[in-house]
């Protein structure tokens, strides 16, 4: 069953379009990555599924219904984001005690462990925490809660590795055991690559990218080895990325059948790319042809003028 | 409807919302008795007579609504966006908040009201001091100020609110235009009080218009500030 789909959901802004025509559909119970650069449309995208923004145009179904006002919906709903304004006189035992009355599926059992786990000093002033020590109270609230629609916003800003990765491990431990489904996103691609079902990769507010993380891995490989072999075997194939080091080449493409063997004779080596890798592949491509398309209308429009 | 979270929401910190406005209206309090000690052993009887009419305008009570004028903003500044993030809708935000608006009027006027009775039954705290009992709160029977203090905490809740959602809206924009409205409006009032005698005789008529008309003018700010609240908090939008 589909949790989330959008139909040509579009947030414009007086200055900018902050999502522009996103069409994209997400299964129930998967953890799903929401992966883009910065000002990519990730944080709006999840501020309109939660109804904290209103869309300028296009569609949207949350858990079966619109988000917009919708206690249903919204009430199955967690949104931690990173950008959370939380009062002054607060403090984080405040957040969790009100957090524990708002989430009817709310663990607290659960939320103490994680407060002792991640050293949350629950009684100081939210004001006086640290970035990372605020990420660990929307951790905690968002693995506590338990709800059936959970969205984490850059969630472990600020937290050292060891945090990360002790939050990397609650996610899936929790998610085996309660399955939701969870939208994650990210900067930290390679940290989470292992634990994302699925993926949308958003850049300047449209969607580059939808793909289960299964079929990515076809989706792109590298190819190294001597510059000449290397421009002979992609020869007429469209290169993602290439770079070159002396005699040495090495560029990503989109394999098809056969090219292992034709590598092989070749005397090249292929290697799978990271999700991270193909994150970057594809948006430093999407903002180069965005440039280069930007260049070819400045330039008709001088040739008119 | 998850009204009790929405009121939990902003009394979660119990200090916070009702500890600190009391602490500082008592010591607030205390400051007024201490000055009105040392000015009745000092001064003798004709300075008491002075000190309780001239205290008739002190605005030493401000210790107490002053924090609750804040209230307003802080609801919708502080209190909304949390609130959005934790998945309440704005119409249950806008009617929990409107019922802690009527409930911390109502507890700080009946705070003020019972301050007033024993004040007046002591004869000032026996200092013939004014806190409670002044222009501010009202000077008639404890009713009127019963009435009189939850309007005025009201009403500042109320327009305070309806500014910082606009604020919220249209941004500095607004403050512009406000500022500016606020200054068309008061210049005129200004000048007619120093160039105008007819003026001042009217301003003077107005001012003695009687506490109904009166009660009726800040029951009016409250319908225009809840009005115009409820109206914007219904499309306002996470920043």
């Amino acid at each position: 069953m589909t949790a989330i789909s959008t139909t040509g959901l579009t947030k414009r802004y007086p200055e900018v379009a902050a999502l522009d025509g996103v069409s994209v559909a997400l299964e129930e119970n998967r953890i799903h990555g929401l992966l883009g650069r910065n000002g990519a449309g990730k944080t709006t995208l999840m501020q309109l599924l939660t109804g904290q923004v209103f869309a300028t145009a296009g569609s949207m179904q949350v858990l079966g219904g619109s988000p917009v006002e919708n206690v249903e919906v919204l009430s199955q709903t967690v949104f931690i984001q990173e950008s959370q304004k939380y009062p002054d006189t607060f403090r984080a035992v405040d957040v969790l005690r009100i957090a524990a009355g708002a989430y009817p599926n709310w663990d607290q059992g659960y939320a103490d462990r994680l407060v002792e786990q991640y050293r949350l000093p629950a009684k100081r002033l939210i004001k006086k925490l640290s970035r990372g020590q605020l990420s660990a109270v929307g951790i905690v609230i968002g693995l506590a809660s338990r709800a059936p629609l959970t969205f984490f916003d850059e969630p472990y800003l600020g937290l050292d590795a060891v945090a990360r990765q002790m939050f990397f491990d609650d996610l899936l431990a929790d998610y085996t055991a309660h399955p939701r489904t969870i939208v994650l996103s990210t900067h930290h691609i390679d940290e989470v690559a292992n634990l994302l079902e699925h993926v949308v990769i958003l850049d300047q507010g449209k969607v580059l990218l939808e793909a289960d993380t299964d079929e990515l891995h076809d989706a792109a490989i590298t190819v190294s080895g001597k510059a000449t072999a290397v421009d002979a075997f992609l020869a007429g194939r469209e290169v993602l990325e290439r770079k070159t080091l002396g005699t040495l080449a090495t560029a990503t493409f989109t394999p098809r059948d056969g090219d292992e063997l034709a590598a092989r004779e070749a005397g090249l080596d292929l290697t799978p790319v990271s999700l991270q890798a193909l994150f970057v592949h594809l948006t430093t491509a999407n903002t180069a042809s965005a440039a280069a398309a930007t260049d070819t209308h400045r330039a008709s429009d001088r040739a008119i003028v | 409807m998850r009204i009790r979270n929405v009121v939990q929401l902003h009394t979660v910190n119990k200090l916070q919302a009702f500890g600190w406005p009391l602490i500082i209206m008592s010591l607030s309090l205390t400051l007024v008795l201490v000055i009105g000690a040392l000015i009745v052993n000092v001064g003798g009887a004709e300075a008491r007579e002075g000190m309780n009419e001239g205290m008739q305008y002190s605005g030493a009570i401000f210790a107490l609504l002053g924090p609750l004028i804040g209230f307003g903003f802080t609801a919708m500044g502080q209190y909304f966006p949390l609130a959005l993030g934790f998945g309440l809708t704005r119409r249950e935000f806008a009617t929990g908040t409107l019922l802690v608006f009527l409930g911390n009027a109502l507890f700080y006027a009946v705070i003020v009201t019972i301050g007033k009775v024993i004040e007046v039954a002591t004869g000032g705290f026996g200092l013939s001091v004014r806190f409670f009992d002044v222009v501010y709160t009202g000077l008639g029977e404890w009713w009127q100020t019963l009435i009189q203090t939850f309007l005025l905490i009201f009403t500042v809740m109320l327009v305070g609110a309806a500014i910082t959602t606009a604020f919220h809206r249209w941004g500095q924009s607004f403050l512009w235009i406000f500022w500016i409205a606020l200054a068309v409006l008061i210049l005129p009032v200004v000048a007619g009080f120093l160039i105008s005698e007819d003026f001042r005789a009217f301003a003077g008529q107005v001012g003695g218009m009687g506490w109904v008309p009166w009660m009726g003018v800040i029951l009016g700010f409250a319908v225009v500030g809840g009005g115009t609240w409820l109206a914007l908090v219904r499309r306002a939008q996470a920043r």
